[in-house]
């Protein structure tokens, strides 16, 4: 194999790492002056709190499925995946709008939406920990479960609804910074701090990672594994409310915002210097496709654009990522 | 009339008074379309937002080509969007458009529950906003198609043809879509100056999406229960319905039943072509000249003209076998 001899040769190599693991913060900052620069307003501060608004939806789900991918190990294929996000987020609104329009009082309501979006990430966890399914078909099989019941419940149509808390999130404002902006920030600093800086963050990175390592040092692997779908199912439970507030009520085509998700997750390793998955790098990951999607909208290129410089990137990610994979794994 | 005037040059004359005619046979009450290219003010300096909730459908692609190239005839620079019928993104780029400052914004279709509070928000920074399709109470003017003058004209077409006796399959699974809804309730209006020309119960639903496949496999269950005579005709609110019903009936050979719908879908059209066509009548929207006198709306409303009425409503057309070539070449579909 040509490729690999190439790949294999050292200067490629500690190339690439230069370019991941330096060059990614670069290259946003990079991305963000050239768009201050050639796009009008880019840079107002109501374009800015705009765009952090606009990432909430898309931010929190992503924050869902880094966590899995900690969990369960970065391997795309074998490792730690959720596909079942989007439509899960997809029930929770529908779930919430039924409620809601059916005269459940505030508490009532948001609180059963949050439990539906427990309750989705403890049947992937069941069949991904107790069943052993691979990740990947566990949660395509579950996606299409909770499409299926999204259906049945809104006969695939818009279910418009009201609520102080739906107009708190979709209008409010503090510090002239947006409600969703807060909510973005609010779950990036709770998941942060439970990831990155607590004794369960560093033991479910270790069960990703190193899971036979983990399990001779005690930790109990199945559960540390459970938990991660469920605090993707409560981030499900959570985009549910900010996508309700966005559309005034629950609409169809959430399943739309899956490929999306993934690939916010995975652009989110390059933005940490051991190249895993993590919370901040999938934040940062999140507004950058927010700021292209809204630069490219101001400089009034098509849309489409977004989706083929979203493809690129992830296609240079994966390919580096596994590249620097096998590196390490001959060492 | 005014909406022919336009056309002058680009028919000779002979093909000018039929196309007229037709338009005036279409022709309903209410506020009409005024397509006087020549009298329009200028849009030159002006940047107007051109949001599209999609541009994958005929109607989408016709409104929205004809609205880039007016803005550009009036000598307006279009920023276009396309939200690629998805409300995620129709979302953001309602709320993105404020940050670019146009002159003004022109939505075409959408979820109204869905992009109602952030055309208020466009049109409460200021920006004035127009629509095509989406009776917003924040739109300063919704160019829409008279739906009231379809309607009217589909049930007389399917009245006429029938001779004001028979049975008619009925498709209604859209009635809480206010343009079905009208159009609907203008059958039942005709039907009753014709008691034996009856719905037969229960009506059908068409569903969305495999519209067509789903039409075409109602329609060939009920042509086994329905012997050859028993059923005069089928009417659905819009034609993609129409389109699978008449696919059924020639599929089975029963085309002594003739199918009524609205939109002037190009495959409904090719249809009406055939020597032994179901189509009994399709009222075709005019998508383009719907773009078209939005965007002419909206020069008026920036020169200072500010008493534009709510609704601006164009004319359809009654489409037949006899009169198919002239309406594609009025919708300048050829």
């Amino acid at each position: 194999m040509p490729w690999s001899e190439i790949l294999a040769q050292p200067l490629a190599r500690r190339l690439g790492l230069l370019v991941l693991r330096r060059g990614s913060s670069g290259a946003f900052l990079l991305i963000l002056a050239v768009l201050a620069v050639t796009a009008p307003n880019f840079l107002s501060p109501g374009n800015i709190a705009n765009v952090f608004a606009q990432s909430a939806i898309l931010g929190i789900l992503a924050f869902g499925l880094t966590c899995v991918v900690i969990g369960g190990g970065s391997n795309v294929v074998a490792g730690g995946l959720d596909l079942s996000l989007a439509a899960n987020l997809g029930l929770c609104a529908a779930v919430y709008s039924s409620l809601n329009n059916a005269g459940f009082d505030t508490v009532q309501a948001i609180g059963l939406t949050l439990l539906c979006g427990l309750a989705v990430g403890a049947l992937n966890g069941f069949t991904v920990v107790v069943l052993r399914l691979p990740p990947l078909l566990a949660t395509l099989a579950s996606m299409n479960l909770i499409a299926g019941l999204e259906l049945v419940l809104t006969q695939n149509s818009v279910l418009p609804t009201d609520s102080a808390l739906l107009d708190t999130l979709a209008m409010g404002e503090w510090l002239q910074v947006p409600a969703l902006a807060w909510m973005l920030l609010a779950v990036a600093l709770l998941l942060g701090l439970l990831i990155q800086h607590s004794p369960y963050g560093l033991r479910l990175y270790a069960v990703g990672e190193y899971p036979e390592a983990a399990r001779a040092a005690g930790l109990r692997v199945g559960l540390y594994v459970f938990s991660s779908y469920l605090i993707a199912g409560l981030c499900a439970g959570v985009a549910a409310f900010c996508s309700a507030a966005y559309f005034s009520g629950s609409t169809t085509g959430s399943g739309d915002m899956l490929l999306s998700v993934v690939a916010i997750a995975f652009l989110g390793v390059v933005f940490s210097r051991r190249l895993v998955a993590n919370i901040p790098g999938t934040l940062l990951a999140t507004l950058l496709l927010g700021f292209l999607i809204n630069g490219f909208q101001l400089l009034n290129i098509a849309s489409f654009w977004v989706n083929g410089v979203q493809g690129v990137l992830i296609l240079l990610v994966v390919a580096m990522s596994s590249a620097l994979r096998k590196e390490e794994g001959g060492l | 009339m005014p909406a022919a005037t336009s056309r002058k040059q680009h028919f000779s004359s002979t093909r000018f008074w039929q196309a007229m005619a037709l338009a005036v046979v279409s022709l309903g009450l209410g506020s009409l379309a005024h397509a006087e290219d020549s009298d329009v003010p200028s849009l030159a300096g002006k940047r107007i937002a051109i949001s599209m909730t999609g541009t994958s459908h005929y109607f989408d692609v016709k409104a929205f080509e004809a609205q880039v190239a007016e803005v550009k005839r009036l000598g307006g620079t279009p920023i276009t969007l396309d939200a690629g019928r998805n409300d995620k993104n129709l979302v953001t780029q309602l709320q993105t458009v404020v940050t670019q400052k146009p002159d003004a914004v022109i939505q075409t279709l959408g979820t109204l529950s869905v992009i109602d509070p952030w055309l208020k928000r466009i049109s409460k920074a200021g920006i004035p906003l127009f629509t095509i399709d989406a009776p917003s109470q924040y739109s300063l003017n919704n160019t829409t198609s008279d739906n009231v003058a379809t309607g009217k004209h589909l049930a007389d077409q399917l009245v006429a043809d029938s001779g004001g006796k028979g049975n008619i399959l009925v498709f209604n699974g859209f009635y809480g879509v206010p343009v079905c809804a009208i159009r609907y309730d203008q059958l039942k209006l005709a039907l009753r100056d014709h008691p034996e020309l009856k719905i037969i119960d229960p009506e059908l639903r068409d569903v969305i999406p495999n519209t067509v496949q789903d039409a075409y496999s109602q329609v060939s269950a009920l042509l086994n229960k329905y012997p050859k005579g028993s059923v005069t005709a089928i009417w659905s609110a819009w034609d993609i319905p129409q389109l699978g019903a008449s696919k059924a009936l020639v599929d089975a050979g029963r085309t002594e039943i003739k199918t009524y719908g609205v939109d002037g879908t190009p495959e409904v059209l090719e249809l009406l072509k055939r020597s032994d066509s179901p189509v009994g009548a399709v009222i075709a929207q005019q998508p383009a000249l719907i773009g078209k006198t939005a965007v002419q709306n909206v020069a008026r409303y920036l020169a200072g003209q500010n008493d534009l009425p709510r609704e601006t409503q164009v004319p359809t057309l009654l489409t037949t076998a006899a009169n198919l070539e002239q309406v594609q070449a009025l919708r300048g579909d050829q």
